[in-house]
């Protein structure tokens, strides 16, 4: 028998301690997995390598260039990552983090406070700080005692999860290439970029220098775009292809049904009904509030996303503390309601007319469920007709405004309530639809009063209880159902699927069995 | 012999061709359909989501959609869709363009230069795309979808009545026209036009199934007629997404579509081997005369 002397003994333990809690977030089937390349089918191409233009289009990559400050795990309790630790002050106006070391950028560069901080910096930045801006809303000003810690102090006291939100949020930049970003990576991530091919698909390779230990567990991810869904589902068929992230419900639904390995993250999308009061008869509070009983839930889930998600009539995924399920049934498809509400609009039928319905051309789902919409119109006697455009001429309209009503997805909905104000209808402020001052002020007094909720639990509850009302009550969104965004499907032989909050690729912890 | 009689004449020979008697039964099938649709059982309208993707049956014959409306019911609603389309973009590509390709054969001067080269400018463009561009100044409807097709059809029949004007101007009986006084309006289109008609309207038949595609290919694309309005295209664009659950859903309307466009093919290709014949005849007659 090996004896092991003090010392070694004494070694052995501290690894072995040390380990531990990294062993721990990786699953345990990974550490059997083979490397090799990982052949990954997407469906959208790469806007830029930004990590803080979290749009649905970069979340293949942004987790497998760059890493979050802190982790969540499936079910949303925080974790560490680049950031070891952090202490929330007790009346919670500031956040102390301590920075992991030994971490290097892909250049080389040793991860420091100084990267946090331009980091902050960015997103602080109305111009460059894309959808961390707004997150950023609550940051008064942070500080770097030295390299391994930052402060970040906060306007006023902030609620725990909000904090923490904001920690899982933030991506490190490499400060060197900070301004280039867009085009070049320049973060601490798995893996380290190879080649781009625009329209077709990028390569990367295992980062040699990656912090976690035994990570990433192949040695190349390739990505291959397809513009059509069934066309990477092909892929997957016939062995192209291990894995398809970002394919539709539908499909998913037959390839689970014909072996397939089918992965759903915590962090859904919410579809939402966007209406702009601030035109025609949509100034109409009751008549907006018809669109509350409108919407045929059931049917919208069934034909656009293959049954896949929930019926919601409120934009929360059931991760979110503010979720509420007796919302679904108190507003239930109902005509009749529906009608009521129309005539006590005091609005003729002639006022009624004249809208269309703008719709996503290039979006398959949108266009079934908008003529379910239409359906459901046409039977109270309020025809409408469809708007349908393709590709950045939606995009355009829907951003810059310029519709009467959409279907239109919103994210972080699983996080803390008030990031639902990062999407562009619930905007509070610098409204790109509703424009400011804000036409609904009950609803941005809710939103604030959640923000400044960070008393007893009871308090909070009360708090998210008045956004809901307030939120069916304003109905100038009108949520149908959760539906899976980043949805992974996988052959049989891929093991190790780590589930990302946000439904962002992880392909670190995946391998082959 | 006028025209309309040598067009009379030809359409008995047409029903003596087997594929071209079958074809055309075909589209006065498909005709009908769409003229009576309304007097039909049918609505392409009517959603049933709980009756989705049905396969077909007596109740649905072709199956049902994604929101549980009739294929059927569609594809004959689309039917008038289509034809509208193709008829409405023949009456406007014949309008436009025989007046251009008259005028320019006629005169031969600077006119056909500049007539011409604007027809070039259309002919350099691809169908498609010119269409695709109209749609996009237009907005997104049946009325620009038909201008569309229509303005790209200008083309054809411009050069098709030039090159026959050019061809009848210095014959005999226009001369004579000429002779006895008639003006240059009067010998275009009481005199040359008549005499020029049968490849026109092969020309409008050959027009009409490309249009049809052209259509088809744009609500493909998505930029055709919007839904709900049924269009064979559009049924295409989202019946391919069902391929794996609902195969007829994209396969019916897509075999009724090609069927459509093979019989305008059949029937304009059945023509103009009539047409050719009678003229290597002529030819041959006029060879033997001399001799």
């Amino acid at each position: 028998m090996t004896r092991l002397s003090r010392r070694q003994f004494c070694m052995t333990g501290l690894a072995l301690a040390g380990a531990t809690p990294l062993a721990a977030n990786w699953p345990a089937a990974a550490q059997q997995l083979k490397g090799g390349t990982l052949r990954v089918a997407v469906l959208t191409e790469l806007a830029n390598y930004d990590p803080q233009q979290l749009s649905t289009v970069n979340f293949h990559v942004i987790k497998n260039l760059y890493d979050s400050l802190i982790e969540y795990t499936p079910d949303g309790k925080p974790e560490p990552s680049l950031a070891t630790a952090w202490t929330i002050s007790p009346d919670k106006t500031s956040v102390n983090l301590t920075l992991r070391d030994g971490v290097t950028f892909h250049s080389g560069t040793p991860f420091k406070s100084d990267s946090v901080l331009a980091t902050l910096q960015k997103g602080a930045d109305p111009k460059r700080g894309k959808n961390v801006f707004s997150t950023m809303s609550i940051v008064k000003d942070w500080s770097a005692p030295d390299d391994r810690t930052v402060t970040i102090n906060f306007k006023a006291p902030v609620p725990e999860r909000q904090i923490l939100d904001l920690l899982q949020f933030l991506l490190p930049i490499d400060p060197k290439g900070i301004d280039t970003v867009e085009t070049v990576p320049a973060g601490t991530g798995p893996y380290t970029l190879v080649s781009r091919a625009v329209g077709q698909g990028l390569r990367l390779k295992a980062n040699p220098k990656y912090w976690r230990p035994n990570q990433p567990v192949t040695q190349d991810l390739v990505f291959t775009v397809f513009t059509e869904d069934q066309a990477a589902t092909a892929a997957l068929e016939s062995g192209a292809a291990d894995i398809i992230y970002g394919g539709s419900s539908r499909s998913a639904v037959r390839l689970k049904g014909a072996g397939y390995q089918v992965f759903a993250g915590p962090g859904p999308l919410v579809q939402v009904f966007r209406i702009n009061s601030t035109r025609g008869p949509f100034r109409n509070k009751s008549f907006r509030q018809a669109f509350n009983y409108l919407m045929d839930r059931q049917s919208i889930l069934r034909v656009g996303y293959a049954g896949m998600g929930q019926e919601v009539a409120l934009p929360w995924a059931p991760a979110s503390p503010a979720f509420d399920a007796a919302y679904t049934k108190t507003y239930a498809y109902d005509l009749d309601k529906a009608k009521k509400l129309i005539a006590a609009s005091g609005l003729s039928a002639d006022e009624m007319k004249g809208w269309k319905l703008l719709v996503n051309g290039s979006d398959e789902s949108s266009v079934s469920i908008s003529q379910i919409a239409q359906g459901s119109l046409q039977k109270i006697g309020i025809p409408v007709e469809l708007d349908i455009r393709q590709g950045a001429e939606y995009v355009s309209a829907l951003l810059g405004g310029d519709f009467a009503a959409t279907f239109g997805a919103v994210g972080n909905v699983q996080k803390f309530p008030s990031r639902v104000a990062t999407n562009s209808i619930y905007r509070t402020s610098q409204n790109p639809v509703l424009k400011d001052p804000h036409p609904h002020p009950d609803y941005v007094a809710a939103i604030a009063k959640v923000d400044a909720s960070t008393g007893s639990a009871a308090e909070v509850k009360a708090a998210y209880d008045n956004l809901n009302k307030v939120m069916v009550e304003e109905a100038f969104g009108i949520p149908t159902n959760s539906y899976d965004v980043g949805l992974i499907v996988a052959s049989d032989k891929i093991g190790g699927v780590t589930l990302d909050m946000d439904n962002l690729l992880v392909a670190r912890t995946i391998g082959f069995k | 012999m006028t025209g309309l009689a040598a067009a009379g004449r030809l359409l008995r020979r047409l029903l003596a061709r087997r594929g071209a008697v079958l074809s055309l039964a075909f589209l006065a099938l498909v005709g009908c359909a769409a003229l009576f649709a309304g007097l039909l059982p049918l609505d392409p309208l009517r959603q049933s989501i709980a009756d989705s993707l049905k396969p077909p049956s007596t109740e649905a014959w072709f199956g049902t959609d994604e929101l549980g409306r009739d294929i059927l019911a569609r594809v004959v609603y689309g039917a008038r869709t289509s034809l509208v389309t193709a008829f409405g973009a023949v009456f406007i590509a014949a309008l436009i363009g025989v007046p251009v390709g008259l005028v320019a054969g006629f005169y031969g001067d600077w006119r056909d230069s500049v007539l011409m080269r604007c027809i070039d400018v259309l002919l350099a463009l691809p169908n498609i795309l010119f269409a695709m561009a109209l749609i996009a100044v237009l907005g997104r409807s049946q009325g620009a979808a038909l201008v569309a097709v229509g303005v790209a059809g200008i083309p054809s029949f411009a050069r098709i009545a030039r090159a026959q004007v050019m061809a009848l101007r210095q014959l005999d009986f226009v001369t004579a026209v000429r002779g006895f006084g008639g003006g240059p309006g009067y010998i275009m289109f009481r005199t040359i036009l008549p005499n020029a008609l049968s490849p026109l309207v092969v020309q409008a038949i050959v027009l009409a199934s490309i249009a049809i595609l052209l259509e088809a290919a744009l609500s493909f694309l998505g930029v055709g007629v919007p839904p709900p309005t049924p269009s064979w295209g559009e049924m295409l664009r989202t019946g391919k997404s069902y391929l794996y659950e609902a195969p007829t859903y994209a396969v019916l309307p897509g075999i009724v579509l090609t069927l459509t466009i093979l019989s305008f093919d059949t029937i304009g290709r059945a023509m103009t081997a009539l047409i050719d014949r009678d003229e290597t005849d002529a030819v041959r007659e006029t060879a033997g005369g001399r001799r």
